[in-house]
């Protein structure tokens, strides 16, 4: 029974939404204790209720601790309304800058930035790795209204994204072979890129369009996302609980 | 009944144009019937195909006269859905015709694109998949697939559509002769069961057993020939050969001197396509001689263009290659570019400028022995001069990229497939000036193909890839 139970399964656009919110509600609020809850939940979910593969999760985490550290000493050092200071400067005036201003902020107000930013990325690590992106973009077309044209755009385009990529490659050889040096970020291999994939747009366009694609929304659907009842559930929940605990965790 | 009716149809890119890329062209093409359209490279072929498919001018370019109908409906009244079921169209790239990323994928994408019931699509996978033999491949990643494999995809979405009408832009002249063959069986059967095919091609003698009909066009689309038959193909063959379309390579005069030294010896020589754990070559040794041509030859996916990408160290292998004696890991890559040059497959990832002349230009090292204009009025490019490259037709392209690297005045040349999309006259121009250049100057020349004939009549030596090794012919 457990097992049926899986992240992916929810509506993309729903989890979409519901996660959209609770990073505003996160936003209204420095409880650091709800801030690590979210975080906590998030990875637990991604680790008992999706297919989300541990070695993915650690690669996302590890920029994202770093992030909040980074957020944490940047409040410890230069939070506004630091108090305490006053007293005792005299006394730690030949210790370094960075001790007297580690020393004089606040504390507080670093961990509960440092974790809001974990919770979010907690957030943003369940959507991302239990989402798949041709479902999303099919449940932006049937709950959000999205028109097939722009839909269809988006994953054609990536799905080019692979030949882009040895393209890249092409282009940078074919600079080099002439003597020519392009560095990382070229702008010459980058223009060629555009006039590729300006072309290379214009072609797939045309092959779909011969393919009997219009753009349209007078076209059938293999599968069409619906939104069920563990969607409203899931929904509920989550906002439900931080909305909870802002209130009684305060 | 005509599958397809064009009338007194002119069109050009630019309103304010010169020329009419399509001039005053009426043809039509009986349902039921193969028809191979025959042309020199950049007379407009494909403009053609596209201007039947509805496609121009909806998305480009000015029609001044003509009615096209497709069986026996005008085509500007139709939708594109209606129109597909009618009449769809194969390209020649097949890298830029799937809008998802798997075959099972796409031909969904079709069918939802033409309205049919859901429930339904689910046999009809299976039935045009087992039928073109790609059950196997139908969850495979599409950027995976073979150039043959590609448009055994992209035939299998057409079929799944059941359009009454395919017309194929050149589409089979970058994949190899089996798999073209096992292609124009397909459509043979296709043929068999009420299709009409309208075929743009350069290589007539593949059709030969399934076309009713031949088309020769000249410049503008102006219809030369419009009835010659299969069978009487033969009589006709003095007059393709003499407007450049068709024919057998002269080849050239008399072979290289031979017992030259190495240019290229590979040894033990071992790779994996990328993130692949099979080897695609595994132990493989060749010699490449010095000032003769070398041909590879060998299937499509077979690991000829990554040959050459690890002999110019862009991909990692194992072994030893030698340049002129010297083992290519102690040389650095700038002198080796110096030494090694390459022309792509697709030409438009190669050009580094904005125009035809100063495409040269970027290559000429010693300006005082060579100059841009008088090469491009030796290549015939002399009227593109103030072009931008990009505005090439493809044949163009092709040669422009073969000329920028020559003039380059590197020792040894790569090229992929240099060809591939030309006709008869210009492969035996670009063929005629590397041999040349390998006659005075001395230079190396290994050119991978899928064109057996031109390999005999050309190359001083013929690699053929099978197995994971190089086989000498």
């Amino acid at each position: 029974m457990l097992k049926n139970i899986k992240a992916e399964k929810l509506n993309p656009s729903v989890k979409a939404i519901t996660i959209l919110i609770a990073a505003i509600l996160i936003a209204l609020q420095y409880i650091t204790l709800l801030n690590i809850i979210i975080f906590v939940s998030s990875i637990m979910i991604l680790l008992l209720f999706s297919d989300a593969k541990l070695k993915q999760l650690i690669s996302i985490l590890i920029p994202a601790l770093m992030a909040a550290f980074g957020i944490f000493l940047m409040g410890l050092y230069y939070a506004k309304n630091n108090t305490g200071i006053t007293t005792s400067l005299s006394n730690f005036a030949n210790e370094p800058y960075a001790v007297r201003a580690a020393l004089s902020t606040n504390f507080n107000s670093a961990v509960a930035l440092a974790t809001r930013l974990l919770a979010y990325s907690g957030l943003g690590i369940f959507f991302a790795l239990t989402t798949d992106g041709e479902e999303f973009v099919a449940s932006l077309i049937h709950q959000c209204g999205m028109s097939p044209k722009f839909a269809y755009g988006i994953i054609a385009a990536v799905n080019m994204l692979p030949q882009m990529v040895s393209e890249n490659k092409t282009v940078k050889l074919a600079y080099k072979i002439r003597g020519i040096k392009v560095s990382f970020f070229s702008s010459r291999v980058l223009f060629t890129m555009l006039v590729n994939s300006i072309r290379a747009s214009e072609s797939l366009a045309l092959a779909m369009e011969s393919k009997g694609f219009t753009g349209n929304k007078d076209r059938t659907y293999y599968s069409i996302t619906k939104i069920h009842w563990y969607d409203i559930l899931f929904s509920c929940a989550l906002l439900g609980g931080i909305i909870l605990g802002m209130i009684f965790l305060q | 009944m005509n599958a397809l009716s064009v009338s007194n149809l002119s069109f050009r890119y630019y309103k304010n144009g010169k020329r009419n890329i399509v001039d005053n062209l009426s043809l039509s093409v009986e349902a039921g019937s193969v028809t191979v359209i025959l042309g020199k490279s950049g007379c407009g072929k494909s403009t053609f195909a596209a201007l039947a498919a509805g496609l121009y001018p909806e998305n480009g370019g000015f029609l001044s006269s003509g009615e096209i109908e497709i069986f026996g409906n005008s085509i500007k009244s139709m939708s594109h859905k209606d129109r597909a079921k009618y009449l769809s169209i194969m390209f020649q790239n097949p890298d830029l015709q799937f809008c998802m990323d798997t075959l099972r994928k796409e031909i969904i994408f079709c069918l939802e694109n033409i309205a049919v019931p859901p429930d339904k699509m689910d046999d009809i996978i299976i039935k045009v998949s087992s039928h073109l033999g790609m059950s196997k491949l139908l969850d495979r990643k599409l950027s995976s697939l073979s150039g043959g494999e590609k448009q055994k995809a992209s035939l299998c979405c057409l079929t799944a559509i059941n359009s009454k009408c395919i017309i194929l832009d050149e589409a089979l002249a970058n994949i190899d002769n089996d798999s073209a063959k096992k292609i124009i069986t397909i459509l043979a059967e296709y043929k068999n069961s009420g299709g009409t095919v309208i075929a743009v091609e350069h290589r007539p003698e593949l059709w030969r057993d399934i076309a009713d009909r031949y088309v020769v066009m000249g410049e503008g689309c102006k219809i030369l020939e419009e009835n010659i038959s299969s069978s009487d193909f033969e009589n006709f063959r003095d007059i393709l050969a003499a407007n450049g379309i068709y024919g057998t390579y002269t080849g050239k005069n008399t072979s290289h001197c031979e017992n030259s030294e190495n240019a290229i010896s590979i040894q033990n020589f071992s790779f994996k396509y990328d993130n692949e754990n099979k080897y695609l070559l595994k132990n493989a040794c060749a010699d490449f001689k010095k000032s003769r041509i070398t041909a590879i030859l060998g299937k499509s996916g077979i690991g000829k263009t990554t040959t050459f990408l690890c002999i110019l160290k862009q991909h990692k292998f194992d072994g030893t290659i030698e340049i002129f004696g010297e083992n290519i890991d102690d040389i650095r890559e700038n002198d080796l570019f110096k030494d090694v040059g390459i022309v792509f497959q697709n030409p438009e990832n190669q050009f580094v400028t904005q125009k035809v002349e100063d495409e040269i230009k970027a290559s000429i090292k010693n300006p005082e022995f060579l100059s841009a204009t008088k090469l491009l009025e030796e290549y015939n490019l002399k009227q593109f001069a103030q072009y931008s490259p990009y505005m090439l037709s493809q044949g163009q392209q092709r040669r422009l990229a073969v000329f920028s690297m020559i003039a380059g005045n590197q020792k040894i040349l790569l090229l992929d497939e240099p060809t591939y999309g030309q006709d008869l006259q210009s492969t035996e121009n670009i063929m005629r000036l590397l041999n040349n250049k390998v006659e005075q100057d001395g230079l190396t020349v290994i050119f991978i193909t899928h064109d057996e004939e031109l390999a005999d009549k050309w190359a001083d030596d013929i690699f053929k890839i099978e197995d994971g090794k190089f086989i000498k012919c």
